[in-house]
């Protein structure tokens, strides 16, 4: 469903990405992970066109969207959220999820309709698939931390994506909120079938629910396959533990 | 000389020449409007009634000492300091406790202070016209060619470049230059090394805006000094601190000798029409370059 | 969002301040007549400011352009064409959005500080050409002395003119505001990057929102002109442009009503202070200030706060 072929990307001469690859098959969850700084949130910043690549490509659905503005990857089929809390801080949590909605169904150059009567209940569906129904009228600025990630989740719902992409959903989050978010992600898989891309620091969260995973260290992917194999990597391991202790398996 | 005058007709260089004095005046109100929107951030509407001011001191300091030579110099000497000194008041009374508020608070504080100064002047010194007169030696007419226009406009094109190389001494050799130089790329990181980077930016504040006040008092003797010549100036050195980049002090001189010398050769070319070129100029340069023709501290 | 609900409890306000509105003529001077039209004038004018300021935190930093060029079309048409006022007042609005829309379109390509840098340059020239242009637009002297239909060439027609259309875009900007173009714009204010990512192509809205605020603009130009009857080009020049800013400042730049308040403050404050001093400008910078320091969000936006807090200390302190 997805593929990037060496994507590459510097800031001002620091390769933040150097020749990433990354397959995602329809249906899988799929984890990157790495160090801090191996440029997780970059790579994705870079599929969903954030920000543009300096080289490589990007295939997504058998059509290259290299480079395309991040408006019209997102009408292509594909959602996320991000790690730091980026949400629409002055408006209620409801309308925080509607614009994500009006915006799929193309009515955002609707001057005359009351938003108020648009698309009213798959809004309240997805509220209601992330457990954020009470709070539809809070100002989502004021939600607690926990709370703020779900919306984040929820407002890329709102996209009714194919490919679901997940910065770091549960950075932050105390233990409880982190069991109900991998609940959450196991959910969306396997009642609405979406496709699931994330990264993730908790090793335990990252070997619990996905099904591949992609190991990036210092902008280049090293490794992609089943958990099992990632785990007993030795390069994975030496990025991880650094040599002298490698040998044993991860987590 | 005379071979000036057969590929340049006097009017044209006269007018070159007024060009280029009106660039040395915009240039350093100009360049202490960059310093400030480069270090701390503030786009300062104030900037031009801080120069209205300084023209106004030179005015009542010229007049104390009796006109003539001693009044002149003695104004164009005290008047930036007097206003350097009513900016360090406003720095640390209001400005240092609101640095952290949006750019649009305080571009519209900034702009309730040039209300305020405005009518404040219109308090100390009433309506009328005022004029400084120029010292003997700076009356007469140019003698080589013998142009029309005071010797005035040369003394002023020479002094432009001092400024320029006090300012590029002051932010590249001095320490406080090279601090407010960091500080305007990372204020934290400046904090966290145990400078008081509070006290560098009043600094910042009012070197800039004893550059407002040396424009000031350097242009009182060739306008009329009166209420409102902020109003327009101030649009001129934005539009010259947009074109030069925001923060730049080099560009802040570029951007003044495009408007400078657009503003004097267009009056020849269309009279009628003469203000509207500098404002045509800078629209064309940001069409090409919107962030402005050197590069911008921001 | 933190506004006034005019859906809400306090929708039986609107109807009776409008007939209020209706009878004042009846019992006021025509001096009070006169200025309350102005009010609606400068009033709407800082609205359609904070459709895009506001609503889309876009800093137009020169708005008041559309608002002259909207005077100017309209008085140019009438003067200079000899067309009907009526076709003078279509002609206003619509070279507002149309300058609106070729100046929105060489801006939005920036962002905040820079678009309001290159906005007011462009906006600084559209006023060097309106001042200097004597034989087409009257140059510093400005028009004066445009004639206007009989129906609304008395104060009380022009007022009760100005009272409806302004009547009618509030109707109409309350709409866009609540719409799903609206909603999409809110979006845009809070957070540009995220409303890229879930769909929103950004410039574009903030293009058509900058048109639409620019039509709105001229009309209010159109109704000084019907107030006042004159055009001049300090209705362009940049102070009025951050006095219009200020209004939307001063009532409460994230409510809906707010700058019509804040308009209906400055102008009321400006008529009373002018009788007694001659430092108006003095008493307009203070109050600034003060605003700026100790109501960042406005009267309207700390009314509103209050209420917010009142109501929910009677619902129990929910959050």
């Amino acid at each position: 469903m997805l593929r990037i072929e060496g994507i590459q990307k510097s800031f001002g001469g620091f390769m933040a990405v150097n020749g990433a690859n990354l397959g995602v098959q329809k249906g899988e969850i799929v984890a990157v992970i790495g160090p801090n700084g191996a440029g997780k949130t970059t790579l994705f910043n870079l599929i969903t066109g954030i920000i543009k690549p300096d080289g490589g490509r990007v295939i997504f659905k058998e059509e290259e969207i290299t480079g395309l503005p991040a408006y019209r990857i997102c009408k292509k089929g594909m959602s996320r959220s991000f790690q730091v809390v980026n949400i629409f801080s002055r408006l209620t949590v409801f309308e925080n999820v509607q614009i994500a909605v009006l915006s799929r169904h193309g009515k955002t150059f609707n001057l005359f309709t009351p938003s108020r009567k648009l698309l009213i209940e798959e809004t309240s569906d997805i509220l209601q698939s992330v457990g954020l129904t009470d709070k539809g009228r809070s100002v989502s600025g004021s939600l607690s931390h926990g709370d703020q990630k779900a919306l984040e989740i929820a407002i890329a719902l709102g996209g009714h994506p194919e490919l679901l992409i997940l910065d770091e959903p549960t950075a932050g989050l105390s233990p409880e909120e982190t069991i109900r978010c991998i609940d959450l992600i196991k959910r969306l898989s396997a009642d609405l079938g979406l496709t699931i891309l994330f990264c993730e620091h908790d090793m335990e969260l990252v070997f619990a629910i996905a099904n591949r995973i992609m190991v990036m260290v210092r902008g280049k992917s090293i490794i992609q396959g089943l958990p099992a194999d990632v785990r007993c990597n030795r390069e994975v391991q030496d990025a991880y533990l650094g040599e002298s202790e490698s040998g044993v398996c991860l987590a | 000389m005379e071979f000036l005058s057969s590929i340049c007709p006097p009017e044209i260089l006269c007018q070159i020449l007024v060009g280029l004095s009106r660039m040395t005046i915009l240039f350093i109100v100009a360049s202490g409007l960059t310093l400030i929107l480069g270090v701390l951030r503030i786009p300062n509407i104030a900037h031009g009634s801080l120069y209205m001011i300084g023209a106004f001191v030179a005015f009542s300091v010229s007049k104390w000492f009796g006109g003539g030579t001693t009044g002149f110099w003695m104004a164009v000497v005290l008047a930036p300091f007097a206003v350097a000194l009513l900016s360090l008041v406003v720095e640390r009374g209001i400005f240092a406790h609101l640095y952290e508020r949006e750019h649009l608070m305080l571009l519209l504080l900034t702009f309730s202070f040039a209300l305020i100064l405005g009518d404040l002047v219109k308090v100390v010194w009433g309506g009328e016209y005022r004029t400084v007169q120029l010292p003997g030696s700076f009356k007469g007419p140019i003698p080589v060619e013998s142009l029309p226009i005071p010797i005035y406009n040369i003394f002023l094109v020479i002094i432009g470049p001092f400024v320029a190389l006090g300012l590029w001494f002051f932010t590249n050799k001095t320490k406080i230059g090279k601090i407010s130089r960091a500080a305007a790329v990372d204020r934290e990181m400046v904090g966290a090394v145990g400078i008081n980077v509070s006290w560098v930016f009043a600094i910042v504040f009012v070197i800039g805006c004893f550059l407002a006040g040396m424009g000031g008092a350097l242009v009182s003797p060739i306008v009329n000094i009166t209420l409102g010549m902020d109003h327009t100036l101030i649009m001129e050195a934005f539009l010259i601190v947009i074109m030069g980049g925001l923060g730049n002090v080099w560009g802040a001189l570029l951007g003044a000798l495009i408007f400078g010398l657009t503003q004097s050769l267009g009056i020849l070319i269309w009279p009628q029409f003469g203000i509207v070129f500098p404002y045509a100029a800078a629209v064309t340069v940001l069409l090409f370059r919107p962030t402005g023709l050197l590069k911008s501290t921001w | 969002m933190a506004t006034l609900n005019i859906r809400g409890k306090e929708s039986w306000l609107v109807p009776i301040l409008f007939i209020l509105l209706l009878v004042f003529p009846l019992v006021l001077t025509r001096f009070y007549t006169y200025l309350l039209a102005l009010i609606f004038v400068s009033g709407l004018a800082a609205m359609s400011l904070n459709l895009v300021l506001g609503y889309g935190g876009i800093y137009q930093f020169h708005h008041a352009v559309f608002y002259g060029v909207g005077a100017y079309g309209a008085a140019l048409t009438i003067t200079k064409l000899g067309y009907s006022p009526w076709i003078g007042f279509l002609v206003g609005p619509l070279l507002a959005a149309f300058i609106s829309l070729v100046m929105g379109a060489i801006c939005v390509r920036l962002s905040k500080l820079y678009f309001g840098m290159l906005q007011i340059s462009l906006g600084s020239l559209v006023w060097a050409i309106v001042y200097r242009w004597y034989s087409f637009t009257g140059g510093d002297d400005g028009i004066h002395g445009v004639s206007m239909p009989d129906l609304i060439g008395s104060t009380t027609g022009s007022y009760y003119f100005t009272l409806l259309v302004t009547a009618a875009c509030l109707i109409a900007m309350y709409l866009i505001v609540k719409s799903p173009f609206g909603s999409a714009l809110q979006g845009i204010r809070d957070n540009p990057v995220r409303s890229e990512a879930v769909g929103v192509n950004v410039k574009l809205h903030q293009l058509v929102a900058l048109v639409i605020a620019g039509f709105f603009a001229g009309v209010a130009g159109v109704l000084f002109i019907v107030v006042d009857n004159s055009a001049f080009p300090d209705m362009l020049f940049w102070t009025l442009s951050l006095e219009i800013l200020i209004m939307c400042l001063l009532g409460g730049w994230l409510t809906f009503l707010g700058p019509m308040l804040g308009a209906a403050m400055m102008v009321a404050l400006r008529t009373f202070a002018s009788t007694f001093t001659e430092y108006w400008t003095l008493i307009q910078g203070i109050i600034l200030m003060l605003v700026i320091i100790f109501l960042p969000e406005g009267v309207l936006g700390y009314v509103n706060a209050k209420f917010k807090q009142l109501g929910n200390l009677a619902s129990g302190g929910k959050a």
